[in-house]
């Protein structure tokens, strides 16, 4: 037996069985789904992948609101968690994260993240390393209603002694073959381009990990960049990359990645990237003003994302869009055509 | 026009190697920085057939909308023959579907075992590292199940040391015969080690790194020098090919103008 994070195999196969899974409209304010479905001390299945789609409306919200003693579960990331430990590092008692289950945190060409460095070299988290592959199959297993799954990496790797995965005898062939704990968040935070009013979602480009994500957890909150007409989603039912009944809520969100990359509608915006990022490694060397300036203008200083995105240079915003290479999005069967 | 440049810095250095390490017609797993940038000038010089794989997803797409910032990034996806997530990515190379997988990292020892997750003491210092790294991403997922794999590195005494910190992503492990095979991994393990000093390899009975060439302006004792245990130098070491005045030109006008990840000094 080990200890879960979440909700444990048979916890999450209860709550199911007790969640109403009507068809109806789940639409609602972002305020509002905060409240009801992030809770202190929760684990947080975190969708996107390092910059790109990361659900960055979400915890702009949860941050907003405070929430305190955070399990945080993701593959890779880089803006959203920045994000959240921001604003512990500005204010504890407010925001928190207790601990990371995660592959990798960082902002590839945009450098190392600062407070990742911050909050471990000071012993403010708890860690647990897991790779790539290692957290999308444990979300994969939560997702398929398994306890756990097996994988053959990182055998070998320092990684095996410090997480709670278990290496046996295969029972079958006999070599070695690493077990993983599947992972059921309290609660998904995912964005993606296109929903419907029920929560059904259809993601452009890479699906990352955040259908395994959404499925696995208890909850899921959804921001979309479009809301899109029922009618319009079931017309291609194998492009439904989330069933609705996976979603507990859906907000409409434009720019909900921002400055993260949106595949179809917005590239990174380096720009905005770089004076978040600049921030945050100006607090991890000591000075503290230039990351709360930029929390009491963009996150504190406002009440909505769209209040946030608001503030920023139209042409800024326009810029990302152009430079997007990615297939616009379109009404129909948008992996078609360019 | 000569052939050969005489104004190129060591990272441009670095991509010409590893560029001229891949073999066309393979599948090649890249992780994120100068693995891109090489696989991109690869496929416009000696290997237009090699199909690139991406963990976010994406598998053999046309790299032709810009360097990629992110191995996820709506710039890996163009064109792609397959596009799904990572577990797809990773079940496929679990599969053997991807021949070299090509990832760096912070440190490496002599077994070819790389650390990308924190310095300082493991374990007991695992939960207050001295310096906390990114973590594994999916580099050790490919130096486990790639087939084969190709290490890219800046070479400095400090990253290759006779033992590392942590161990991320697995090499020949302790280089006992068969570690690999007996750890429960599946693929070979790596094959290159492409650096800014040398290009090196491994001794086929104690898996321990050797010499294989040296890069231009380098000797057999400045590359020694650079290294923080001693390699095994054969006596077939050879003299590494400069870069063309094409494989620059493509680099800097073509592959990476901005500079993201050939950056014009490498940052200490």
């Amino acid at each position: 037996m080990i200890e879960w994070t979440g909700l444990s195999p048979d916890e999450a196969r209860q709550f199911l069985a007790n969640k109403d899974k009507s068809k109806r409209d789940k639409r609602m304010s972002l305020k509002e789904a905060v409240q009801k479905f992030v809770k202190d001390g929760d684990n947080i299945g975190v969708a996107g992948f390092v910059n790109g789609r990361q659900p960055i409306a979400i915890v702009h919200e949860i941050i907003r609101q405070g929430r305190k003693d955070l399990i945080l579960s993701f593959q890779s990331a880089g803006l959203a968690i920045e994000y959240l430990a921001g604003a512990m590092a500005l204010d504890e008692s407010k925001n928190s994260i207790k601990r990371l289950e995660l592959a990798y945190w960082a902002h590839e060409a945009f450098g190392i993240s600062p407070l990742f460095r911050y909050l471990t070299e000071n012993g403010k988290i708890e860690v647990e390393d897991w790779s790539n592959y290692n957290m999308s199959a444990r979300f994969k297993a939560g997702s398929m209603g398994l306890p756990f799954i097996p994988c053959r990496s990182p055998m070998g790797s320092d990684m095996v002694q410090r997480n709670r995965s278990v290496i046996i005898d295969c029972p079958f062939t006999g070599r070695p073959i690493m077990l993983l704990p599947a992972s059921h968040p309290n609660v998904a935070i995912v964005h993606v381009q296109e929903a419907d009013i029920y929560g059904n979602c259809r993601i452009q480009g890479p699906t990352y990990t955040c259908p395994e994500i959404a499925m696995a957890s208890a909850h899921t909150i959804v921001t979309c960049e479009r809301l899109i007409e029922h009618n319009e989603m079931t017309r291609y039912p194998n492009r439904i990359s989330i069933p609705f009944f996976a979603v507990d809520a859906v907000i409409e969100v434009p720019f909900g990645a921002y400055p993260g990359n949106c595949h179809g509608l917005y590239y990174f915006d380096e720009k905005h990237i770089s004076e978040f990022r600049g921030a945050c490694e100006k607090f991890r060397k000591g000075d503290t003003a230039p990351l709360k300036e930029y929390y009491d203008q963009y996150i504190f200083g406002v009440e909505t994302f769209a209040e946030f995105i608001d503030k920023l240079p139209f042409e800024q915003l326009q810029y990302v869009q152009k430079i997007e290479p990615g297939i616009r999005l379109e009404a129909g069967f948008t992996v078609l055509g360019s | 026009m000569p052939k050969y440049s005489d104004d190129f810095t060591t990272q441009e250095m670095i991509v010409v190697a590893g560029s001229r390490s891949l073999p066309d017609n393979k599948v090649i797993f890249a992780g994120t920085g100068l693995p891109m940038v090489a696989i991109t000038l690869a496929q416009l010089t000696h290997g237009p057939g090699i199909v690139p794989v991406f963990e976010a997803g994406a598998v053999g797409p046309e790299l032709s909308r810009g360097l990629p910032l992110s191995v996820g990034d709506s710039r890996t996806t163009y064109r792609a023959n397959y596009l799904l997530g990572l577990n797809s990515a990773f079940e496929l190379t679990q599969r053997g579907y991807a021949d070299i997988g090509f990832i760096g990292g912070a440190e490496i020892d002599p077994y070819g075992n790389l650390n990308s997750t924190m310095l300082g003491d493991f374990p007991d210092g695992y939960q207050r590292p001295k310096t906390r790294l990114p973590g594994s991403g999916g580099a050790s997922d490919m130096a486990c199940s790639c087939e084969r794999t190709i290490i890219i590195m800046v070479h400095e005494p400090r990253r290759f040391r006779e033992k590392i910190s942590y161990i991320t992503s697995p090499g020949y492990l302790d280089g006992s015969p068969n570690a690999r095979w007996r750890a429960g991994l599946v693929g070979q393990g790596p094959q290159r080690v492409i650096t800014t000093k040398a290009i090196l390899g491994f001794d086929d009975e104690t898996k321990r790194m050797k010499l294989v060439a040296t890069l231009p302006g380098e000797t057999v004792q400045s590359v020694q020098d650079a290294t923080g245990f001693e390699l095994i130098i054969p006596d077939d070491v050879y003299e590494f090919e400069p870069p063309t005045v094409e494989e620059i030109r493509l680099i800097r006008e073509v592959i990476d103008p901005q500079g993201y990840f050939v950056k014009k000094k490498i940052k200490e």
